[in-house]
């Protein structure tokens, strides 16, 4: 395990200069040094996606999206913390599907925008988990679901992908949307489906 | 404690070995428990004075916040604006949405207010999996007698034999909402091992089932016509003329103003007390475990359990300081890796009830056995390259969010040994309730973490994720069917009168305030923009 640095490191978070031992989270720094935080602080082992913030290094101009709860502070490092936007206007409900065949042309109505992708990059650049974001886009477009969901494994809808998308595709529900019609039609397992039907008979019971 | 083996020397005398010798430590559970369990502290535990359970023993900073005077006045609620609703679902994590869904699916409105965002909860980091007894070789009363035995026999019984003949329905019910499972060629479900099952009974998805779980309810709930308040803490329950629960007191931290919502019932689901981080130890709860349920439930009459038992989760991760607390799912353990000592001896039987193996990491550690990563900070290796030596590429495929943590201590799982301490990670009691999730105060249910009863004095993992859907789905349709054509009643806040004056009887201190809301960390009652929310003194 490589030695995490104790020494003081000094940045701004939402502008604030802040001095802190390099061996804490952006949210731990703020703690430290006694800065309020409430919102956009979660789960705090990255998979809540509330505390996005937008990042830049002393060494580069390029901006970066992170997880605050995730990133350790660094010197030189500018932080801001980013609200949580509105939420996608794609509404849909599993039901409305009536069988597996009908799903390709359900998933352009729910999410017409999905074919108007400019392949710019820009979801794949904005997400801090490194999922191929746009890949998965292409993929679902086609009507590859199982596959598309595949890559949103890690994905924990913290919309960074959905900011930074001109065309409003909303690619983080795109992706969860293929993960969840792939278990709504295509997950049948044998073994759960045979308990459930001794239970449905009365031959297992529990003795107290 | 500082007189454990150097980190680097303990490192350098570490190998991966393909075997080694099981324990043969003969101490007793209770033995074990009595001398190194946090629970078992001396002066960690006080009797409570005033309330429902009276006399009870109760662990002393939850005390504090269930016998401590209300954060609201009545000025507070003069201006305040009323909002009607069917249900109100308090809490944003697996059992709250499970009961929302659930509620409107059946007709009723439905309010979920959720002190931060729907999801940001327990139930997105859970990792192992979730209990249903789906293979052949084995049966619910398997799972009822494991869940029993680990409860140490404190189980509330009618709840556990529910719990465990509903695991199957639940598993169902989570994939027709969109969740995966992890299933072999043939499509079966995969299982695996807990510490304390009896057969391989925990289903799964990697080691994110939680997070998955997560993600599609909040999906389906926002497409669902449930309407959603985020960032908007309970900080009250209201009550009408014959005591009932009748509504809450919800905060916005938006604009922060209060608003009082008149509810035919209310359903709890505010999940653990983590963050309260009882004996200072680090937790792997979410930011907004603070037991505000417990003690709004606490006011309005409602009796508790079991609220001196406590989990402390055997593997949190013990270094890196900014990681310090993070858990490591056992689902590691059952796939077979060792807890070493410093000296490279395995010293507990790995799979043991969670309470049993945290007391023996702990005797390690006091003992002088343990690994010394600093001045403050101890722990015991979890051998997880052991593990990959047996089963090449088994931390990839199967526990991706392992070596992603690993990525950020600056070590990789599958050559070196992580660090591991217990961390507070479950409040085994709290409100007691029925099979349909029913305290015993009327209009007022609890689901989820808030309970007690159903795992005893400990619980086994992936029960929980159990226990949230089955009773979720039960209180939100029994819920929906009693409030069905029922008129609203007037509210108020008269059981905070009662409240005060129990609490001048018995002598008791007024400055503290609860419900706690945040940890004091985050500077909540200081913090400028949220004047107007701030304790009333």
């Amino acid at each position: 395990m490589s030695e995490t640095s104790e020494q003081p490191v000094n940045l701004t978070i939402n502008s604030k200069s802040i001095t802190a031992p390099g061996s804490l989270s952006v949210i731990q720094a703020l703690w430290h040094v006694g800065y309020p935080r409430v919102k956009s602080v979660g789960c705090l082992e990255g998979v809540c996606g509330s505390c996005r913030i937008m990042v830049r290094r002393a060494d580069s101009h390029e901006l970066k999206m992170e997880l605050g709860c995730q990133l350790l502070v660094e010197e030189g490092m500018e932080v801001i913390f980013l609200v949580f936007p509105n939420p996608t206007h794609h509404t849909y409900q599993l039901e409305e599907i009536k069988n597996s065949w009908e799903v390709q042309d359900k998933f352009h109505q729910i999410f017409p925008e999905a074919d108007h992708c400019r392949h710019c990059g820009g979801c794949d650049k904005s997400c801090p988990k490194g999922i191929e974001v746009e890949r998965g886009v292409e993929l679902a477009s086609k009507g590859r679901f199982s596959e598309a969901g595949e890559l949103f494994i890690e994905c924990v809808m913290c919309s960074f992908c959905m900011t930074a998308c001109p065309e409003l595709i909303a690619p983080n529900h795109v992706g969860l949307f293929s993960r969840r019609v792939t278990a709504y039609f295509h997950i049948r397992p044998s073994n759960l489906i045979n308990r459930l039907e001794m239970l449905r008979k009365g031959d297992l019971q529990i003795k107290q | 404690m500082t007189n454990g083996i150097p980190y680097s020397e303990a490192l350098g005398n570490y190998t991966p070995q393909r075997f080694r010798e099981p324990s043969n430590d003969p101490t007793k559970t209770r033995d074990l428990l009595e001398q190194f369990h946090p629970d078992y502290m001396p002066d960690s535990m006080t009797t409570l004075k005033v309330g429902p359970n009276q006399g009870d023993i109760c662990h002393k900073q939850l005390a504090d916040v269930l016998q401590s005077d209300a954060r609201i006045e009545e000025a507070d609620l003069a201006g305040a604006n009323t909002v009607e609703t069917d249900i109100l679902v308090v809490g944003g994590g697996g059992a709250g949405c499970a009961a929302a869904l659930t509620a409107a699916r059946k007709g009723a409105k439905v309010i979920l207010a959720t002190k931060l965002r729907l999801g940001d909860s327990n139930t997105v980091m859970a990792e192992g999996g979730i209990q249903s007894s789906v293979e052949k070789g084995d049966t619910p009363q398997m799972h009822y007698d494991d869940t029993v035995k680990g409860g140490h026999h404190y189980v509330d019984k009618p709840l556990a034999a529910q719990m465990v003949m509903d695991g199957p329905d639940v598993i169902r019910w989570l994939i027709q909402q969109g969740m995966q499972f992890d299933v072999d060629k043939y499509g079966d479900l995969l299982t695996r091992r807990a510490g304390g099952t009896s057969a391989p009974r925990v289903v799964y998805y990697r080691d994110y089932t939680g997070l998955e779980m997560m993600r599609v309810l909040r999906e389906a709930l926002t497409n669902a016509g449930i309407e959603v308040w985020d960032y908007n803490p309970t900080v009250e329950l209201l009550s009408n003329d014959q005591g009932h629960c009748a509504g809450a007191v919800v905060s916005s931290l938006k604009n922060c103003s209060y608003t009082l919502v008149k509810a035919k019932a209310v359903i709890l689901a505010t999940g653990g007390i983590g963050r309260m981080h009882l004996n200072g130890f680090p937790t792997s709860n979410h930011f907004g475990a603070t037991g505000d349920g417990l003690v709004m439930a606490y006011r309005m009459g409602a009796k508790l359990r079991d609220l001196d038992s406590f989990q402390y989760h055997p593997s949190g991760l013990a270094y890196p300081q900014h990681l310090a607390g993070t858990l490591i799912t056992e689902g590691v353990r059952s796939a077979g890796a060792y807890l070493l000592n410093g000296h490279g001896d395995r010293f507990v039987d790995e799979l043991g009830p969670r309470d049993h193996v945290a007391a023996a990491i702990l005797r390690e550690c006091e003992e002088g056995r343990g690994v010394q990563a600093n001045e403050t900070t101890s722990g015991v290796w979890l051998d997880t390259p052991g593990v990959e030596l047996r089963n090449p590429g088994i931390l990839k495929s199967r526990f991706p969010k392992l070596l992603q943590l690993g990525r950020k201590c600056g070590a990789d799982p599958t050559q070196e040994p992580l660090l591991i301490y217990p961390t507070l990670h479950y409040q085994n009691g709290g409100v007691v309730i029925d099979g349909n999730g029913c305290s015993t105060v009327r209009g007022l249910y609890c689901i989820g973490e808030v309970c007690g009863g159903i795992h005893g004095k400990n619980r086994l993992m992936g029960n929980s994720l159990l226990d949230i859907i089955s009773f979720g789905r039960k209180a939100g349709e029994h819920a929906a069917t009693e409030v069905h054509g029922r008129p609203h009643s007037n509210v108020s806040t008269e059981h905070l009168s009662e409240l005060r004056r129990q609490l001048t009887l018995a002598d008791m201190p007024m400055e503290n305030q609860g419900p706690m809301l945040f940890p004091d960390y985050a500077k909540f009652e200081t913090d400028s923009d949220y004047d107007g929310l701030h304790k009333a003194k």
